[in-house]
């Protein structure tokens, strides 16, 4: 990929003579390292899923928190450097409070977006505002919200980047769980619909076995707003996999780390 | 040495004299604003005066900030330039910033935000902004300098702001009358009543007169018209 790899790939604030900022480049292959995140944006509301790396059965993996509320309305998927994705979200909820405390309105998914892409950005030189981050954000985010245009669903990449989506696939299995959702993906797909393609999805492309314990559930919907599943929940959306999708999706060059 | 031995040098005694910093001034003017169901008409006086003079006869005090957002202002003239070029420039970089144009109530807010940040040297204005709200009905928020918001169907506020509220709470709140039940005004009563209180105001009100500038938002936009005062 990278044939002219030289002294252009370490500094965060040089373009290589092809204009390439390869840090920021291999920021964004420091994702695929990271677990997978599915969302998808459905005309009742939006569902986000990841899987949980249970590295040690000693481990609690209730700590692993992949799915984060950022406000009632707004609810955000994270896969690569988790300890990065903190300092992003936090950015996002102080945005987000910031907005209602002026404006007396709920922040749209949008604004919200762009208003971490500018954090995301904001590494290389260190000016008056104090020190800049040294190197770009190892992490990916999917947005999922409601506002007045309704469910939404945005991905944002290191590079800062967002565009928004119908379905979305970040982390280690993207590349084959993005194909699986071009497949499965309709405009008109119920949420549950949803909820059980994306977990139908996360299954196929997980290394571990689909549990209750190593997937997080959330659904953002114009009632309930932000919605994390219950482990019961998981488990009756779990049981719902096989007997609604006896013939599993062909899944094809599902890359796994 | 007891006080009356002290000697006396008349030439190096200081009187010490207070040089008060007087920041503000009191510009005058009224502004008053109904609001009905889908509509709402808001007037100030078009006088500049400060104590027995009168700077200038035709002083727009109304700004509009949206297609159905508008902002009247009355108090410290100075104040109200700097204040309601802040309010346009915050405009902008929110519709540039979120892709749509502020709302009443997000403006209302903002407002309030704005006039509490300078909680230690306020702006020195009565402040009442106008406009529909998300449901399309027609709202009134009416500030106190530092940034007190409330929302209310009928405001007066201003120089005369004390003597046309009474006659507001009476005519359109059917306040302090028997048998009478509060209910919703037309335009054309909203309209009418607001050119009464205007004139009621400039009979006694010296800060208050010439002429009236009124806005008229509905959901199609905001209209203009002019009524002439007394102007002595």
């Amino acid at each position: 990929m990278f044939l002219t790899r030289s002294e252009y790939d370490r500094g965060v604030n040089t373009f290589s003579p092809e204009g390439r900022l390869f840090q920021v480049e291999y920021a964004i292959e420091a994702i695929k390292l990271g677990s997978t995140a599915i969302g998808i944006c459905t005309s009742q509301g939006v569902v986000l899923a990841v899987e949980k790396r249970i590295t040690s059965s000693l481990m609690e993996p209730t700590t692993i928190e992949k799915i984060v509320e950022v406000d009632k309305h707004i609810g955000c998927a994270v896969s690569g450097l988790i300890a990065d994705s903190r300092t992003m979200i936090d950015k996002a909820r102080i945005e987000c409070q910031n907005h209602w405390f002026v404006y007396n309105e709920k922040m749209t998914v949008e604004s919200c977006a762009q208003a971490v892409s500018n954090l995301a950005i904001q590494f290389g030189d260190s000016d008056d505002d104090g020190a800049a981050m040294s190197r770009p954000f190892g992490v990916a985010i999917l947005f999922a919200g409601i506002d007045e245009k309704g469910p939404q669903l945005y991905h944002m990449d290191p590079s800062g980047t967002f565009v928004q989506f119908d379905a979305k696939a970040i982390g280690s299995g993207s590349e084959g769980a993005q194909q699986s959702l071009q497949e499965v993906y309709h405009k008109s797909m119920t949420l549950e619909e949803a909820t059980t393609s994306a977990l139908t999805i996360l299954k196929q492309v997980m290394e571990e076995k689909l549990n209750s314990s190593n997937v997080e559930v959330m659904t953002m919907t114009p009632n309930k707003l932000f919605h994390m599943f219950t482990k019961e929940q998981v488990e009756e959306v779990i049981g719902r996999l096989s007997v609604e999708h006896p013939v599993s999706l062909n899944v094809g060059g599902s890359q796994k780390v | 040495m007891s006080l009356a031995l002290r000697p006396s040098f008349p030439d190096y005694e200081s009187v010490s004299k207070h040089n008060n910093f007087n920041p503000y001034s009191d510009n005058g003017g009224s502004v008053v604003a109904i609001a009905g169901d889908d509509f709402v008409v808001v007037g100030a006086d078009t006088r500049l005066s400060a104590g027995f003079s009168i700077y200038t006869r035709e002083q727009s005090k109304l700004f509009p900030l949206s297609a159905n957002t508008v902002l009247g202002c009355s108090g410290c003239w100075c104040d109200t330039l700097t204040l309601t070029r802040i309010l346009k420039s915050r405009m902008q970089m929110y519709q540039q910033e979120h892709n749509k144009t502020m709302s009443t109530t997000a403006c209302a807010q903002m407002l309030s935000i704005i006039l509490y940040y300078k909680r230690f040297f306020p702006y020195y204005i009565s402040n009442m902004l106008v406009g529909l709200d998300d449901e399309g009905k027609g709202c009134v928020y009416s500030y106190d300098p530092v940034g007190h918001c409330e929302r209310r169907t009928f405001r007066a506020s201003g120089s005369a702001g004390a003597l046309l509220q009474p006659l507001l709470d009476n005519q359109i709140g059917k306040k302090n009358m028997l048998n009478a039940k509060e209910e919703p005004v037309s335009k054309e009563a909203a309209l009418s009543i607001l050119k009464d209180v205007f004139i009621s105001a400039a009979e006694r009100d010296i800060y208050t007169g010439d002429s009236i500038l009124i806005n008229i938002i509905t959901k199609d936009g905001t209209t203009e018209e002019t009524f002439q005062l007394r102007r002595d």
